[in-house]
C-alpha cells in the first residue's frame, strides 16, 4: 500500500491515543512514554506506522504496571465469551449483595500483574462470578462491555481532527476549553461565516486554543484566508492549535496578538507602544513568567509536552507583556533556582528590546496591518470576561453587513450586550440562543436517550452590523 | 454572483437579502423584469410592510446599508448559508442551521473535502456544505426528484458556486453514486426516507483511507435500521444525536415589589403600606418562546476505518 507522509506517525506529531472508550492526546517523542490511568506505556513502537495501526499493551516485566506495545492485526472480542452460555431470563433471583465475584481484589491483581491477557482475566472473572449465568443476556453483554474497558489492553492510533480534540477535552475536562459544547462550537463557526478566504477576527480568552484551531481548520491550507487571534494574556492559548499537525503555511495564516498592544498600536501609533514597555519590561516579565508557571501546571490533559511547548513560545514572546491590570511588582517567591531562571529570562528580554523589534510587535503590526487593507469577514468572541466591550471594540473592524458570533458562558452578560447593542442600532437580527444536545444509545429493542447529557451548553449572541 | 466573494455594493444579478425584521426576511434576485403569472415580462416589484420596492434600484446600493421604502425603510444584507436557509423557497422540508453545524463539525469538513449529500432538496444543505468545502473541494449531491435538480442546479450558478458542486438526478438507493465517484469521497451525507438503502454505495464510494457518513432522520426507526445497517458495513464510532436550538428574547421587566414587613408594626404615616406597594425593581432578563421546534431529527455520525483495517460482518 503506498502511504502518504502525512498518514505516518512520526516524531513531533501529535496523535490521538484510543484505549475503548477511553482517548487522549499524545506528543510522539523519541523515546516517550505515556501514562494510561495507572499504566505506563513505553510508546516508540508507533513510530513510523501509519495512522489507525493497533497495538497490545505487554507488560515488560511480570508484577509492573509497565507495558512496551506491540502491533497486531487481530483484536480479541470478548463477545465470544458469550457464545455458549446461558442467561436468565430476568432478574428476580440476582441480589446483590457483593459476594457474587468469589475473586478477591488481591487475587484480580495477581491475574493482571501475571501477563495473563484480557480475554484470560475476564474469562477467570465469568467463572468466578456465581450470579453471571442468572443475569439476562443484555446485562451479561453489558458485564463485558465494562470490562472490557477496564481489562483489554489495546490502543490505536487516530489523527488529530477538530471533532476528536473536541471531543477529547469536553469529555475530560469541558472547563478547559470554556464549556464550550460541540453544537455551541459548531455554531460559533456557521454563524461567523468563516470559510477559506477573508480576514477573521476572534477574541478567545480561555479555551486552550479549541476556537482558533476550529476557524484555523476552516480557513485550510492554501486558502487566501487568515485569522486575528486576540488575546488578553501575555501568551496565547494554543494547544489545540498546536495538536492539529497544522502545516507551516497554515499556520502563518493565524496572528496571535494580545488585544491591548492590538488596539493601542491601532489607534495610537508605535511610539505608544514601545513607551508602554520600556516603563513596563521589568515588572511585567516577572509577573509574565510567574503566570504562565500557574498555566503549565494546568496542561494535564495533553502528555508532559505541551507545557514544554508553551515554554519555548513564553521565551520567544517574552515581551508581549502589556497586561494593564497588573501594575505592581510582584516579586516571585520561589526557590533559588527558579528564581535564578526567571532573572536570565529578563535579561534576554531587555537585549531584545534594545537590539530589534521584538517579534510580538511585529505580529501586531501584522495585524494591524490586515485591518487597515481590508474590513473582517466575520467576528467572533469567545469570552470569560463581559463581552460588551470586547464586541464595542472589535465591532468596527467587521465589515458592513457582516456577521459576528459572541460566545459565553453565562446568559446576563449576553443580555445587556444585547440591550447596549440593539439601542447602538447598528447591528441587526441580534438573537441570543441556547441549545440542547443529546445523545441516544441506538441498540435493537433498546433505543433511548443516553442517561447522562450535558446541560452546559452555554449561550450565543449573533448578528448582523450595518450601517 | 453574490455567495461566492464579499462584495460591497450590489449588482445586477445579485441575489440579495431584504431584512424588514426579525422573522421577516427575503431573498431577492436584482433583475428589471421578472415573469408574472401570464409568462409575461413585467417590472420586478416587490411589495412588503413598508411599500413597494423596486427591486432593480437597488443596484449601486452598499450592502449593510438601509434602504428606504414609502412608509420605512429595511436593511439588505448580502447572503451567507444562514441567511439562505432562513430565506429560500422551499420544494421539500429543510436543515436549519442549528442541525447543519453539528452536520458538518461531525463529518470533519475542510476546504478540500470531496463531500456527497442526497438529496438535494431545496439545497438548504447544499449551501453550507459548499462554503466549507472551497476553493479545491467539491460537492456531489444527489436527487431522484428531476426538477428538484434542475431548480437547484440553477441556484448554484445564479450564486456563483457552480464551480465547486455537481448535480445529479439520480435514485441512488438502486443506481447508487456512480463508477467514476469510488473510492473518491472524505463524507457522505444522507436525507433520506430510507437512508440504510444506500449505504452499500456508501462503503465503495468513500476513500480507500476511510471517511465519515452522517444521515438526517426524522423517525427513531430509520435510525435504527440505519445504525444496524452501518454496523455490518464496518463502520465503527456510531453516535447519535439531537440538537434543539432556543432563541430567548431578552426584555427588561418591571417587578413590583411588596413591603410587608411594614404591616407588622403600627403605621405612622396611614398610607405607608400602599405607598410601598408602588416600589418597583426593573429586571434584564430574557423570556423563552411559547412555542419551539421540539424536534428536528436525529443526526447519526459514523467512521469508515481505512480498507486495510475495516472488518465487515
Ligand atoms: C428532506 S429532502 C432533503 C432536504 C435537504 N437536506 C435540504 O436541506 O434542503 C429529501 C430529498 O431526498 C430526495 N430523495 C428521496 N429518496 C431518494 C433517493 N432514493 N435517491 C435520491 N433522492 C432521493 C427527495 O426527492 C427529496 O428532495
Amino acid at each position: 500500500m503506498c502511504e502518504n507522509e502525512d498518514n505516518i506517525i512520526t516524531v513531533g506529531k501529535y496523535v490521538i491515543i484510543k484505549k475503548q472508550n477511553f482517548k487522549k492526546i499524545y506528543k510522539v517523542a523519541t523515546n516517550g512514554t505515556l501514562m494510561l490511568g495507572r499504566d505506563t506505556v513505553q510508546m516508540h513502537e508507533i513510530i513510523g506506522k501509519p495512522f489507525w495501526t493497533t497495538f497490545e499493551m505487554i507488560p515488560v516485566k511480570e508484577g509492573k504496571r509497565t507495558y512496551f506495545l506491540k502491533e497486531v492485526l487481530e483484536t480479541e472480542s470478548l463477545n465470544d465469551l458469550l457464545n455458549k452460555l446461558p442467561s436468565g431470563n430476568d432478574n428476580r433471583t440476582i441480589v446483590d449483595d457483593g459476594t457474587s465475584q468469589k475473586l478477591s481484589k488481591e487475587e484480580i491483581l495477581r491475574l493482571q500483574e501475571s501477563g495473563k491477557t484480557g480475554k484470560e482475566i475476564v474469562g477467570s472473572l465469568i467463572e468466578n462470578n456465581k450470579s453471571f449465568l442468572d443475569r439476562t443476556e443484555y446485562s451479561q453483554e453489558k458485564y463485558l462491555k465494562k470490562k472490557e474497558q477496564k481489562y483489554l489492553r489495546y490502543i490505536t492510533i487516530w489523527k488529530p481532527n477538530i471533532s476528536l480534540l473536541h471531543d477529547v477535552y469536553f469529555q475530560l475536562d469541558h472547563n478547559k476549553i470554556g464549556n464550550l459544547r460541540m453544537d455551541s462550537l459548531s455554531q460559533l463557526l456557521s454563524y461567523s461565516d468563516v470559510q477559506s478566504d477573508g480576514l477573521y477576527m476572534l477574541y478567545d480568552s480561555g479555551s486552550h486554543g479549541m476556537s482558533a484551531a476550529a476557524i484555523l481548520n476552516r480557513i485550510g491550507s492554501n486558502t487566501e484566508g487568515h485569522l486575528i487571534n486576540l488575546h488578553p494574556g501575555n501568551v496565547p492559548q494554543l494547544a489545540l492549535v498546536n495538536a492539529m499537525n497544522f502545516p507551516r503555511e497554515q499556520l502563518d495564516k493565524l496572528i496571535n496578538v494580545n488585544i491591548y498592544s492590538f488596539l493601542r498600536l491601532y489607534h495610537q501609533g508605535e511610539s505608544a507602544v514601545l513607551d508602554k514597555i520600556s516603563k513596563k519590561v521589568h515588572n511585567n516579565c516577572i509577573n509574565k513568567i510567574k503566570e504562565n508557571k500557574g498555566k503549565n501546571d494546568d496542561e494535564s490533559l495533553v502528555n508532559n509536552e505541551i507545557p514544554q511547548i508553551e515554554e519555548i513560545d513564553m521565551k520567544e514572546e517574552n515581551l508581549n507583556n502589556i497586561n494593564e491590570s497588573n501594575d505592581k511588582v510582584e516579586h516571585s517567591t520561589n526557590g533559588s533556582l527558579k528564581r535564578k531562571r526567571d532573572e536570565s529570562d529578563i535579561h534576554e528580554a531587555a537585549e531584545v528590546t534594545v537590539a530589534k523589534k521584538p517579534k510580538w510587535l511585529m505580529e501586531t503590526q501584522d495585524a494591524v496591518k490586515l485591518v487597515k487593507g481590508s474590513k473582517a469577514r466575520g467576528l467572533v468572541i469567545v469570552a470569560k470576561e463581559h463581552p460588551l466591550n470586547i464586541v464595542t471594540a472589535l465591532l468596527p473592524f467587521l465589515g458592513f453587513s457582516r456577521p459576528f458570533v459572541i460566545y459565553h458562558a453565562h446568559r446576563e452578560p449576553l443580555q445587556e450586550t444585547y440591550m447596549t447593542l440593539k439601542q447602538k442600532q447598528s447591528v441587526i437580527n441580534l438573537r441570543l440562543l441556547s441549545n440542547f444536545l443529546r445523545s441516544y444509545q441506538v441498540l435493537p429493542d433498546r433505543t433511548h436517550p443516553d442517561i447522562l447529557t450535558s446541560d452546559t451548553g452555554g449561550y450565543l449572541l449573533s448578528g448582523y452590523l450595518v450601517q | 454572483m453574490s455567495f461566492n466573494k464579499v462584495k460591497e455594493f450590489i449588482e445586477e444579478g445579485d441575489v440579495i437579502i431584504l431584512y424588514l425584521g426579525h422573522n421577516d426576511m427575503h431573498s431577492l434576485e436584482i433583475k428589471a423584469k421578472i415573469p408574472n403569472k401570464n409568462g409575461k415580462m413585467v417590472d420586478n416589484v416587490f411589495q412588503t410592510k413598508y411599500g413597494a420596492l423596486k427591486v432593480f434600484s437597488l443596484v449601486g446600493h452598499k450592502y449593510g446599508t438601509k434602504k428606504k421604502l414609502s412608509r420605512g425603510w429595511a436593511y439588505v444584507l448580502q447572503p451567507t448559508p444562514e441567511l439562505w436557509t432562513l430565506t429560500v423557497p422551499h420544494r421539500t422540508q429543510i436543515i436549519y442551521s442549528p442541525d447543519i453545524s453539528l452536520i458538518i463539525h461531525l463529518m470533519d469538513l475542510i476546504p478540500g473535502s470531496i463531500v456527497i449529500e442526497t438529496g438535494t432538496g431545496s439545497g438548504s444543505l447544499s449551501h453550507a456544505l459548499i462554503r466549507v468545502i472551497r476553493p479545491h473541494g467539491h460537492l456531489y449531491t444527489f436527487d431522484f426528484h428531476e426538477q428538484r435538480i434542475n431548480i437547484a442546479q440553477a441556484e448554484f450558478e445564479r450564486h456563483g458556486l457552480s464551480k465547486f458542486v455537481t448535480s445529479s438526478h439520480k435514485d441512488v438507493c438502486i443506481e447508487g453514486f456512480g463508477k467514476e465517484l469510488e473510492t473518491k469521497a472524505d463524507a457522505i451525507f444522507l436525507d433520506l426516507p430510507h437512508p440504510w438503502l444506500a449505504i452499500d454505495y456508501a462503503v465503495s464510494t468513500l476513500k480507500k483511507s476511510g471517511g465519515k457518513l452522517c444521515s438526517f432522520s426524522p423517525c427513531i426507526e430509520q435510525v435504527q435500521r440505519t445504525c444496524a445497517k452501518l454496523i455490518s458495513k464496518g463502520f465503527i464510532e456510531l453516535n447519535t444525536y439531537e440538537c434543539l436550538q432556543r432563541e430567548v428574547h431578552v426584555q427588561y421587566k418591571n417587578l413590583p415589589i411588596l413591603n410587608l414587613e411594614c404591616l407588622q408594626y403600627e403605621n405612622v404615616d396611614k398610607d405607608m403600606a400602599q405607598e410601598n406597594e408602588k416600589q418597583e425593581v426593573k429586571l434584564l432578563t430574557a423570556m423563552h418562546a411559547r412555542s419551539l421546534p421540539g424536534h428536528t431529527g436525529f443526526v447519526t455520525i459514523a467512521t469508515l476505518p481505512p480498507f486495510h483495517v475495516r472488518k465487515m460482518e
